[in-house]
């Protein structure tokens, strides 16, 4: 008796495993029946299947980003560019996402993939390098993203919620001209901070040289002056005493001359006796 | 209590229809219930087998508390706790002890909010030491066409813990692109110049209300509380032509102020130069002009006392001149009227009167008169001591 009791517990369990089944908050479900769709199963939480006929196929139903892989495009200059972008995108229509897809994340991913490439290299084929940097860059975002909105709505049940350009890269060679470009501007830049200190210097330099110039020539003619005045002085000095007895000054001044001249040991005199001097030596005078 | 029943219904029938055993009957009937499961004593079928009915409904028992007990969780002040019953949300939970019904019936995730995150956009931090740069995630365009090398760090933190778990997958990833995304807008929308030097805040300060912007569009639930720019530098290989142009205006600046400092050289020492000129030429002035005086005074005295006595004056002078001059030299007297030649070695006179000219005495020579030799005249010298 208790036997058949457990085994039948055991059944009950087997059976409701087999028709119970959760729907999680992140989650959206479908309910099959042997490949048709029965139901769509949108509300989280508990919910009934019949055993063995009914499978349930259930997907992330939050935002799904699509990351793909850098791809290289030209713009309108023929010059090449590599763009990174993202899509982000969720499931709003479950039965047709299950239709088109078959049910899988990557296949859904790998086409949305493919539109979104085709979108950008069209939108970038049309456009400098420059727009697509800065000026137009929300632009072709905003154009992308209503492609792939149409695309993605009519054909897979998804929703595309946001697309955005990650990078834009520029090829090898082109970045390689870009810091050469940025060289020889800074160094443009360095030559002309080093020429314009070096004008400054010159022009300092020779304004000093040349107030020094003046300031010294002006000191020059001053202490001319100053001496040429002393000069004056003196020689009136002279001339007011020496004009009152003017042979005497010069019988004066010519023994101060004497006296200067002839004053060192090394000086030989050749004398005649009969000069002035002598008039008292020679006895037979 | 339990009768001796045979059977396993009538004890299973027994059990149901009994009230809860008391305590020593509990503890009998654990004791029997090991016994029979370790290899005790059995007491025959019927106690065996009633030993195992009464263990199973213990094990039954025991197994209902502990999982009623998996329900119990404790949720940190900083935590919430989110509540899902068969996966739908039920309620969500803030601090301290809670339960609910254990799985698989309900679940529960508990998401800190309050906890500041970090990430990177181009370089990556390991161990709190900055471990380099990722340059193909810092590189970028500028509007002029020139490229940086950018670093941000992002911090963030959870804000809404159900739009966290429930609205977009990998949260985390989505931040990431949505900065990076966000950062090169940005940088591309302003020139290199501004973007690496007076920009950085304001392009900080953009990327952060842009990134929200993006955040609160796709409902993650992140708030994003700071962003800020590690590093804003032009790329690597312009780096050297970039620190060249900082030298360049330093170079200007020093070639400036060498100038000036000769500029502050020569001038005063040229005012210096000129003050001595001027100087100089008042000491002569000075000289000049009392010299003159003095000697036009001196003058003017011996005139005054030449005008009272004029020939003897006259006399005196020349007399006291000429001996003065004649004591301090050399003489040689020669006789005119003679005929005779004379030699006058005035070379060996030179040289031997500066010789002996250390010594205060003088030297004559002297030559006799009476000519009438026609012979050499001899010439002695003679030391007056």
């Amino acid at each position: 008796m208790k036997r058949i009791i457990i085994v039948i517990a055991v059944l009950v369990a087997i059976l409701l495993s087999s028709s119970l089944y959760t729907v999680n908050e992140t989650q959206v479900a479908i309910k099959l029946r042997l490949g048709e769709i029965v139901s769509v199963e949108n509300k989280p939480g508990l919910k009934f299947k019949t055993p063995f006929v009914n499978n349930v196929v259930s997907f992330d139903k939050r935002i799904q980003t699509l990351d793909s892989a850098s791809e290289s495009f030209l713009t309108v200059e023929k010059k090449n560019v590599v763009v990174d972008s993202y899509v982000k995108w969720r499931i709003v229509d479950t039965q047709k996402f299950y239709i088109s897809t078959g049910g899988a994340m990557a296949s859904a991913n790998l086409r949305l993939a493919q539109n979104n490439q085709d979108a950008l290299r069209s939108e970038f084929s049309k456009r400098t390098i420059i727009e697509v940097v800065s000026d137009e860059r929300e632009a072709i975002m905003a154009s992308v993203k209503a492609k792939l909105k149409t695309i993605a709505e009519d054909e897979y049940g998804i929703e595309v919620i946001d697309v955005r350009i990650k990078r834009i890269e520029l090829s090898q060679e082109v970045r390689n001209s870009v810091y050469s470009r940025m060289e020889t501007e800074r160094k443009g830049l360095a030559n002309k901070y080093r020429s314009e200190g070096a004008e400054e210097a010159e022009k300092i330099q020779a304004f000093a040289d040349k107030e020094r110039t003046i300031i010294l020539a002006n000191a020059y003619r001053d202490s001319e002056k100053i001496r040429g005045e002393g000069d004056a002085i003196s020689a009136s000095n002279y001339a007011e005493a020496y004009s009152q007895d003017v042979d005497f000054y010069s019988f004066y001044r010519s023994l101060e001359s004497y006296k200067k001249s002839f004053s060192e040991q090394g000086d030989i005199l050749v004398l005649n006796p009969d000069s002035e001097f002598f008039r008292y030596f020679n006895p037979t005078k | 209590m339990s009768n001796n029943n045979n059977g396993a219904n009538m004890a299973w029938n027994d059990n149901n229809n009994q009230t809860p055993p008391e305590l020593d009957e509990v503890i009998k009937d654990f004791k029997n219930k090991f016994n029979s499961t370790f290899g005790g004593k059995s007491s025959g079928n019927s106690g065996a087998s009633k030993a195992a009915k009464g263990s199973l409904k213990y094990l039954i028992i025991l197994a209902l508390i502990v999982w009623f007990a998996t329900g119990i969780y404790i949720v940190d002040p900083a935590e919430r706790g989110v509540v899902l019953r068969f996966g739908a949300f039920q309620n969500s939970t803030t601090q301290g002890p809670h339960w609910h019904i254990p799985y698989p019936v309900e679940a529960v995730y508990k998401v800190n909010v309050e906890q500041i995150r970090a990430a990177e956009i181009g370089f990556r931090n390991v161990q709190n030491s900055y471990s380099g740069g990722v340059s193909s995630e810092s590189l970028m365009l500028t509007k002029d066409e020139n490229m940086v090398d950018v670093k941000l760090a992002v911090q963030y933190k959870i804000a809404d813990a159900q739009s966290y778990l429930f609205n977009v997958y990998n949260p985390e990833l989505t931040l990431s692109h949505v900065v990076q995304s966000v950062i090169r807008q940005v940088v591309g929308d302003n020139t290199m110049d501004y973007v690496l030097t007076t920009g950085r805040e304001q392009v900080a300060q953009e990327v952060k209300v842009a990134s929200q912007a993006l955040l609160n569009d796709y409902n993650t639930g992140l708030m994003i509380t700071a962003v800020t720019m590690q590093d804003a530098q032009p790329p690597i290989q312009v780096k050297a032509s970039f620190d060249d142009v900082v030298k360049a205006r330093e170079d200007e600046q020093r070639y400036i102020n060498e100038a000036k400092a000769y500029a502050n050289d020569i001038v005063p020492k040229a005012r210096g130069a000129s003050q001595r000129l001027l100087a100089e030429a008042e000491a002569y002035m000075s000289e000049v002009v009392s010299k003159s005086e003095g000697e036009a005074y001196r003058f003017n005295q011996i005139l005054t006392e030449y005008t009272k006595a004029p020939e003897v004056t006259r006399e005196r002078l020349y007399r006291e001149t000429l001996e003065e001059v004649f004591s301090s030299t050399n003489k040689v007297i020669v006789d005119s009227s003679s005929n005779s030649m004379m030699y006058l070695p005035i070379d060996q006179l030179i040289n031997s009167s500066r010789t002996s000219k250390s010594t205060s005495s003088s030297s004559s020579f002297q030559q006799t008169l009476s000519g009438n030799s026609n012979d050499q005249s001899v010439l002695r010298s003679r030391e007056n001591r």
